[in-house]
């Protein structure tokens, strides 16, 4: 949280923004080291050789007041699992309506979970990682325009946002890549909170569009075969994808205990619904804070799109399609015990053990994370 | 210059530690009542004004000087580390900013004095005629 007015003036200078431009710049970087406990495990992009890259990053966020409720923030981060190269993570322009209602516009953080905003700022949360069978859905940025709320109701703390967008980029789909866009990005979360608990709810929806190569033989194969309906039913062609997402965070006496669970479809699509939920508790002694928490992930597979054609379709493209389709399926439960140590006032030590049970291969996998995170 | 600073510096800190006790100080000319509850909506960033409407501009002591750990357990309730914290989620999602920071009692003083719609706290061993006690802890 350092202005730094010397620079300000350098910048200012550049941009040859108006007489008046207040510009503050901060920062947060994560050093994080892993290796997974079993010889051939792997799990979050750690394997068993000691990894200091993978979940690294560094950040520097800027923001420019121009004065008049206008305000540009542009943050740029270097993420060590992509070598460290520097791109806009968000970038957007900030217009405040009246004190408690704001508009953003531009490169937004998707509002999906309770920590979207900062997931990447370890530093503000406990945990070594933002739990990943909760948070690993992707799209995490879009293009677009949000309205942000907040209100008393009472000795209640409210805040809505509203948000409007479209996202595109390129995916991984059943282990293979993929072009993926989502239209008509509309969402509304809204949280409730006061002095020591906070409740949030969420809702997203959009239409759904993937283009992944590897599928198309398949979906050619099931035209051919006079099956159009079920090249539908598989394929990602504009279809609505619904996201719902619950959390609740309790913070008293030292004690902090947070809850999240989210439901993702997307219809007429192989997409395995999801159902994912995390329970974390811990207590903080001064500036030691252990914590122990519960992850669940289930993506049911929609076997239903195969099912009644095992005696209709030929062996070449029943298989396949059963392939594809079972893909996505996975369930899995994960333990994790840590620790943050705040050892410095803007740095804190962090080491987390992890144990994921894939329930479909029967097999598990352990992780142990060292690191510091650190806001300047 | 710099000796009556740090002469002003280890008056503030010897009173804090001697009386331990914090004034929370606005403009002569503010006439507005200050709760606990609205130190820790100003001083969070989740209200900006007083209770008559009017604006409010939250100072804070710079951190290491004694009444801003005062401040920050028994008025905010949180550690230093949690509010550094929680602040670090409105700064990196551009939803705020914390208050601003002085260097110690008398600059607060000054800045109170000079600004009708400053809010700051002191050790109350440092508070004189420039400013008004709205609260003290």
């Amino acid at each position: 949280m350092i202005k730094k007015s010397v620079l300000a003036l350098a910048l200012a200078g550049l941009l040859s923004s108006p007489a008046y431009a207040d510009l503050t710049i901060n920062g947060f970087a994560s050093i994080k080291a892993g290796m997974t406990t079993g010889s051939n495990d792997t799990l979050y992009g750690y394997a068993d050789d000691l990894d200091f890259k993978n979940e690294s990053l560094m950040a520097l966020q800027v923001r420019s007041d121009l004065g008049e409720k206008l305000s540009v923030t542009a943050q740029l981060m270097g993420r060590g699992n992509n070598d460290f190269d520097i791109g806009f993570e968000w970038a957007f322009l900030t217009y405040e309506l009246t004190d408690n209602m704001r508009i953003n516009a531009g490169r937004l953080r998707t509002p999906f979970y309770k920590y979207s905003d900062y997931m990447d700022v370890g530093y503000a949360y406990d945990w070594s990682r933002v739990p990943q069978s909760v948070y690993s859905l992707g799209f995490d940025n879009i293009e677009g325009i949000s309205l942000y709320r907040t209100a008393q109701l009472g000795s209640f703390d409210s805040t809505l946002q509203l948000i409007f967008g479209a996202y595109s980029g390129n995916i991984s789909l059943a282990g293979s890549a993929a072009s993926a866009k989502i239209d008509n990005i509309a969402g509304i979360t809204w949280e409730l909170g006061q002095d020591w608990f906070n409740l949030r709810a969420a809702y997203l929806s959009g239409k759904v569009t993937i283009d992944a190569p590897a599928l198309q033989p398949l979906l050619g194969g099931l035209q051919q075969v006079g099956l159009p309906q079920v090249a539908t039913s598989v394929d990602f062609a504009d279809d609505k994808g619904v996201f719902i997402g619950l959390g609740a965070t309790i913070d008293r006496n030292n004690l902090i205990a947070v809850f999240e669970f989210n439901k993702v479809d997307v219809e007429d699509t192989f997409f395995a619904e999801r159902e994912n939920y995390y329970l974390s508790v811990g207590y903080r002694f001064d500036t030691i804070t252990p914590y122990v928490s519960f992850e669940r992930e289930e993506h049911s597979s929609k076997a239903e799109i195969y099912q009644p054609l095992t005696t209709a379709l030929p062996p070449q493209l029943l298989l396949p399609l059963i392939g594809t389709v079972e893909s996505l399926a996975f369930e899995a439960d994960t333990f994790n015990i840590g620790m943050r140590y705040d050892f410095h006032p803007s740095a804190a030590f962090k080491a987390q053990f992890s144990s994921q049970k894939d329930k479909i291969q029967n097999d598990r996998s352990g992780l142990i994370t060292v690191g510091v995170d650190l806001v300047f | 210059m710099r000796f009556l600073t740090t002469f002003v510096l280890i008056l503030g800190f010897t009173t804090a530690l001697a009386q331990a006790e914090i004034a929370v100080v606005v403009n002569p000319a503010n006439a507005n009542a200050v709760s606990s509850d609205d130190l820790n909506r100003l001083f969070l960033g989740r209200a900006s004004s007083f209770a008559d409407g009017s604006k409010a501009t939250p100072l804070n002591l710079a951190e290491g000087q004694a009444a801003r750990e005062e401040f920050d357990s028994k008025v905010l309730n949180r550690s230093s580390a949690q509010l550094k914290a929680y602040w670090s989620k409105l700064v990196f999602t551009g939803k705020g900013t914390p208050p601003k920071e002085l260097a110690d009692d008398a600059a607060v003083k000054a800045a109170v004095a000079g600004d009708s719609t400053a809010i700051g706290y002191i050790s109350s061993g440092s508070v004189d005629g420039s400013v008004k006690v709205v609260a003290t802890f």
